[in-house]
């Protein structure tokens, strides 16, 4: 089970997520932050600090349209081949050595700017 | 010096989680001699890490408990049979002997040998975060605990983070230091807002949206250099700079020391059994097909591990150990008629 960042992140990026997450399994991409499912342990600590309120349990996506495309983002940005990368992210074990990726997950990618 | 056949123990357990705490009071039910491990200053493991005050709706027999009244229910019950406790305690290593003991490498000290291991490491042992600037300053006034206020008295102190933590270790010593600020890359604050009201009162310094991007000093710390996101920079003298950026866990390495993993967790059979004889794995440390991660199973595990356990140490012993309900099995508490100590947690709750 993971938590999973929503539209209300996209173009805000507080990143408070990252400062307290335990496993450090939150990843920064271009326009929001990504929970990488097999590395979250479901503690719940990034949920209570988002600003935005911008993270919910996946547990709660199942028959929320927009909820259920995010989850599915999140898990993509892992799983596909990011623009520029030669193969998909995977699990590296930890968000430290990365940085600000710089792209998104499709969904998101393609989301419209206020 | 080596440790003697007389120190050998019958189970260690790694990590005073829940799951490794019902381990070790289990341990000594069983009649087995323990000594139960943890990185952590304090019991809990990620619930005393993560969420002391969050209501655990799934623990059986309580409708709700927190989590500080589930931990100090589960110490006092593992303290019943006197277990030997080393908190602030790392496990760096494991060690296989050829008389089919272990040796569990602990704090710098001799190997804790024992006949059996259950690890109870949840997602690994958790430390507070390094300060991405300042970090080789530690222990020549970069801190990131303070078991002593006294010792900052007439510091300048700099506190860097925006979590109660931060808070309150502000106002902890801002009664003997000299100033206090605290420095916090966002703009609002995660700490309770009481706390920030209070750092205010007393004349604590926020400052906000700013970041420390140089820590200077000669043999320790004087001064700290922030920039905040408007542009301005700020030169901060500093005799004392607490790192309250949270923990970070790092997860056991087990293949190092011969376990099979998947993501990172240890597989079992069920038995609760690594791939190492002798070797146990429960709660979020371990891994099988159709695991479901809760402190509800992993009571279970932890009763399964060192019921499997008692019987590799003794294979003439009983898989079952009777039922605790039994006279001469019942634990000392409930035999002198005191109230069991979690029904006085519970009553706490209410």
């Amino acid at each position: 089970m993971t938590y999973v960042i929503g539209k209300e992140c996209i173009d805000v990026q507080d990143k408070s997520c990252i400062d307290v997450c335990p496993v450090d399994c939150i990843y920064e991409g271009g326009r929001k932050t990504y929970i990488n499912p097999n590395e979250c342990i479901d503690c719940g600590a990034c949920e209570l600090a988002c600003p935005e309120v911008a993270i919910f349990p996946a547990r709660k996506a199942r028959g929320n349209p927009e909820w259920e495309m995010f989850t599915a983002d999140q898990a993509a940005f892992f799983t596909q081949v990011l623009p520029g990368r030669d193969a998909p992210l995977g699990d590296p074990g930890g968000a430290g050595g990365f940085g600000s990726l710089g792209v998104d997950g499709p969904l998101v990618a393609g989301w419209g700017r206020d | 010096m080596s440790a003697g056949p007389d120190d050998v123990r019958d189970v260690v357990v790694v990590g005073a989680g829940p799951a490794g705490l019902f381990a070790t009071y289990y341990a000594g039910f069983r009649g087995l001699s323990v000594t139960l491990v943890d990185a952590q200053s304090e019991a809990g493991g990620q619930i005393t890490a993560l969420y002391p005050g969050k209501l655990i709706h799934d623990v059986a027999g309580f409708p709700a408990v927190t989590g500080s009244a589930l931990v100090a229910g589960l110490l006092s019950q593992a303290k019943e049979y006197s277990p030997r406790l080393l908190f602030d305690t790392d496990v760096t290593g494991l060690e296989r002997y050829d008389d089919g003991t272990f040796g569990v490498r602990a704090g710098g000290r001799d190997p804790l040998r024992t006949r059996t291991v259950v690890f109870a490491t949840g997602v690994g042992g958790m430390h507070p975060r390094a300060l991405p600037v300042g970090h080789e300053w530690h222990g020549r006034g970069v801190v990131y605990v303070v078991p002593d206020t006294a010792a900052h008295t007439d510091h300048d102190v700099v506190v860097v983070g925006g979590g109660d933590s931060a808070l309150d270790w502000a106002l902890a010593l801002r009664p003997v230091a000299r100033s206090v600020t605290i420095v916090h890359r966002r703009r609002a604050f995660r700490a309770h807002a009481a706390l920030i009201d209070r750092a205010v009162d007393e004349g604590i310094v926020l400052l906000t949206e700013a970041e420390v991007t140089a820590v200077d000093g000669d043999h320790r710390v004087r001064s700290v250099t922030v920039r905040r996101d408007s542009g301005e920079t700020v030169d901060l003298p500093a005799d004392t700079v607490v790192g309250a950026l949270g923990l970070l866990s790092a997860p056991t390495p087990f293949p190092e020391w011969g376990l099979e993993v998947r993501q990172r967790k240890a597989v079992v059979d069920s038995r609760m059994q690594t791939s190492v004889p002798g070797v146990y794995a429960i709660g979020d440390a371990s891994t099988y097909p159709g695991k479901v991660a809760l402190i509800a199973t992993g009571f279970g595990e932890a009763a399964t591990a060192v019921n499997n356990a008692a019987v590799h140490i003794d294979p003439g012993l009983s898989l079952m150990p009777g039922h605790s309900t039994d006279e001469e099995l019942a634990p000392p508490s409930t035999r002198t008629g005191q109230v069991p100590v979690v029904a006085t947690a519970r009553r706490d709750e209410t």
